[in-house]
């Protein structure tokens, strides 16, 4: 037979196989699919909105009911609660009941109005990270812009024009822009972040099952035949996993697309550059699944491993935790993980609009990866095929 | 089925026997929870994101400016690494990830200062990373309104008010910050003491479903209502003590907030450990395969932990996936251990979530001697 037999006989003998098993058709076709809905979906509505906020009102003056209005028509804010008391306040912090509360102390106006700086205290609960820097940044905008009107009043009075008040009040301003202007948008940041996290979990599981099934079952040699030579059994690999890799391939890029062009979102930066990123990403991920079920000869084992390596892959790869800021140890544990350098590649075309030049290395990398994990394998299945007393581990 | 039904201590200790002789089962559900409370918080051991690089870019070349680009060097959050005049050179500097930002210091700053024409210096951070780019904006903003406030005082004075009283004239109202319940805001303080849940649900779900798989595969699946329940007792009582390791010595050694309600904390483990459990073995059956429970829950931690209400707020959740999130343990269990041991709270505020967990338990119970009983047929 030809190599390019070896590959079709083994792709049609995986065909077969996937249409006499539902669950393992379904965690190469729709179970992705789903579960990359899924995560779009969770992050869909963008940015959060109207965090219940509690409101202690020790002061019942204008100026305090002024502030109440501006946080409530803070889209990112509702006042949920009002409180009559602190033990009240602490309660409801305490229970979750809200994720902060804003205490308007007694005598605000009086301070103010005797011109004493009068502190707002927003007590907020720093155990759920979002909505805390949500909520900080959302009433440190509102007393903001509460304040500047007391301010603009007052040197209105003392007959300052508006416009001469506006810029003596701050004689350098620092106008801030989060470059590219996207990290407000969780569906961008988040979303557009997790779905390759996903998929790489999905098709390294898939590459360890595809393998790992054969070593359980006992069927490496109905496969790979007795002795098979290296060009065929690495022919019969790629041939095996073919399938896998063109259906999860397929989810990513209808996943990427639809996060993007699919709602609006026009990156700076080469979508096509950051497709071809995933699929060479898919196709590493599953390589490496392939390669640590013929390493383990045990398809338990492989998947353990695969949860191992992906699961947490991440928490490691400075999405959401920078990597300069990790110990060094974990940033080299992080520069090991393929997650890591795949997002930065779609960091830097999604998000950073660099140019593909900045980018184009990694996936070759990948490219290479791939290919070496493949031969690789194919080396450890030969010798798996000659040792029939090897197989069946659970 | 000629064998008799196992009553319910023989089979709690035949399940625990098994748990501790099948390799596999006990390195997921015993050694991997230990293995994790370690490596899962490793990243976060710094907790906070200080001294980002970052650039200055000054094209005003003046007293003022060089005075910005000092206040950012001081600034604990950053790590001036280059200061340019060349716009271009910080953006390839940031493609490169050599820098997360910089400042833009115009030309003409000092001069428009001085006539009092608005003078703005933009501040680019690395939007593509929330934490760095709020490192980078609130480090050089910091550093600018020093510089501003400077500049107002003296003018201030200059027209002829003291020094005190222009200082209070600015910005009359003020916001004092408190963090409730992680009063240092570490990013990992916040992050591991949900995820612990989450790891302790993965971990259990994955080792009672592959033992459900593998009864399943050898025909010893089905079992009395009594069996059953001895089952459950072996598993929860396995996953009980990997509870009270994360509760006390995982949250301990690495220093998180905990303690609030520890006897509130052991009720919730006795609450959401079996929910686990039952739960697990019901795939189990369902599986019927001793390696699908790792296929396929494998990746399910990455949604639930998103569905969970800790990182992502639940008002952001579109409706009915704020109805199907419950139907996980880890949704009740993170929201309940958050409050007990975290921030405190009386066990009455979390009975909601215990009844939840209650629900699961007594739904999951009722399809398991629906589905998994031995049929009548077979008691004949």
């Amino acid at each position: 037979m030809s190599l390019r037999g070896f590959s079709t006989a083994s792709a049609r003998r995986e065909f077969a196989l996937l249409r006499t098993r539902p669950w393992d058709l379904a965690m190469i076709s729709w179970v992705p699919l789903l579960a990359v809905f899924l995560i779009w979906w969770i992050f869909s509505a963008g940015l959060p909105e109207r965090l219940p906020i509690g409101v202690l009102d020790q002061d019942h003056s204008a100026l305090s009911r002024q502030l109440v209005r501006f946080l409530d028509a803070t889209p990112g804010l509702r006042v949920a609660q009002q409180y009559a008391d602190e033990g009240e306040m602490q309660r409801a912090l305490t229970s979750g009941a809200v994720d902060a509360a804003v205490q308007v102390p007694r005598d605000l106006s009086r301070d103010v109005k005797q011109g004493r700086v009068g502190q707002i205290v927003l007590l907020h609960n720093a155990q759920l990270g979002t909505h805390s820097s949500l909520i900080q940044r959302d009433v440190r905008t509102a007393v903001a812009t509460v304040s500047a009107g007391v301010e603009l009043a007052v040197r209105n009075k003392r007959g300052e024009s508006m416009k001469a008040a506006r810029v003596s009040m701050d004689p350098v301003k620092a106008s801030m822009v989060a470059l590219f202007n996207t990290s407000t948008d969780y569906e961008q940041f988040l979303g557009a972040a997790l779905i390759p996290a996903l998929l790489h979990i999905l098709a390294m599981t898939a590459g360890a099952w595809a393998v790992g099934r054969e070593l359980r079952d006992r069927s490496l040699g109905g496969w790979l035949g007795a002795a098979p030579r290296w060009p065929e059994a690495l022919a019969a690999l790629a041939g095996k996993l073919a399938l896998p890799f063109a259906s999860l391939s397929a989810v990513g890029i209808a996943a990427m697309l639809w996060i993007t062009a699919g709602r609006g979102w026009h990156p700076v930066g080469s979508v096509g550059w950051t497709l071809f990123a995933l699929v060479v990403f898919v196709a590493l991920s599953i390589a490496l699944g392939a390669f640590v079920s013929s390493l383990t000869r045990s398809l338990r084992t492989a998947l353990s491993a695969t949860g191992f390596i992906t699961a947490p892959a991440f928490a490691f790869g400075g999405v959401g935790f920078p990597l300069v800021a990790m110990p060094m140890l974990a940033q080299l544990w992080a520069s090991l993980l393929p997650y890591t350098h795949y997002i930065r590649v779609q960091m830097e075309q999604l998000q950073m609009g660099a140019p593909v030049a900045y980018s184009a290395a990694t996936p070759l990398w990948m490219v290479v990866g791939t290919a070496v994990l493949l031969a690789v394998s194919a080396t450890l299945l030969m010798r798996a095929a000659a040792a029939p007393d090897t197989w069946g581990g659970r | 089925m000629s064998e008799p039904t196992q009553g319910f201590t023989a089979a709690w200790r035949d399940t625990a026997l098994a748990v501790l002789r099948d390799k596999g089962v006990l390195l997921i559900m015993l050694l991997a929870p230990i293995i994790y409370g370690f490596f899962y918080p490793w990243p976060y051991g710094t907790q906070a994101v200080t001294r980002v690089p970052v650039a200055v870019v000054d094209q005003d070349h003046s007293g003022l400016s060089r005075q910005i680009a000092r206040f950012a060097m001081a600034s604990p959050r950053l790590d001036v690494r280059m200061v340019t005049s060349d716009v271009h050179e910080a953006q390839q500097a940031l493609w490169r990830g050599e820098i997360e930002g910089y400042a833009l210091l115009p030309q003409d700053l000092k001069r428009n200062v001085l006539r009092g024409t608005p003078a703005v210096v933009t501040i680019e951070g690395n939007g593509a990373y929330a934490l760095l780019n709020k490192a980078v904006l609130y480090g050089f903003s910091e550093a600018v309104g020093t510089v501003s406030a400077g500049v107002e005082i003296r003018k201030l004075q200059a027209g002829g008010q003291g020094a005190v009283q222009a200082a209070r004239s600015r910005s009359p109202l003020n916001t004092q910050l408190v963090p409730l319940f992680n009063p240092s805001e570490g990013y990992g303080s916040y992050v591991v003491p949900a995820v612990a849940l989450l790891i302790l649900q993965q971990t259990l779900l994955m080792g009672a479903a592959m033992l459900a798989g593998t009864w399943a595969e050898a025909r010893r699946l089905r079992a009395g209502m009594g069996a059953w329940l001895g089952r459950l007792g072996a598993l929860s009582g396995f996953g009980v003590l990997s509870g009270v390791f994360y509760f006390g010595w995982v949250f301990f050694l690495q220093d998180y907030p905990r303690g609030g309600n520890p006897f509130g904390a052991l009720v919730l483990l006795l609450f959401y450990v079996p929910a686990i459990c039952v739960l697990g073995l019901l795939l189990g059956c369902w599986f019927r395969d001793r390696e699908r429970a790792l296929q396929v829950l494998l990746f399910t931690a990455l949604p639930m932990a998103f569905l969970s209400g800790f990182s992502w707020p639940v008002e952001a959740l579109p409706a009915p996936l704020q109805a199907l999130r419950w139907l996980f343990p880890s949704t009740a269990g993170i929201q309940a251990s958050l409050r007990l041991n975290q921030m405190g709270a009386p066990l009455h505020d979390v009975l909601p979530y215990l009844g939840a967990l209650v629900a699961m338990v007594v739904a999951g119970l009722l399809v398991l001697w629906i589905a998994a009983t031995p049929r009548k047929a077979e008691r004949v």
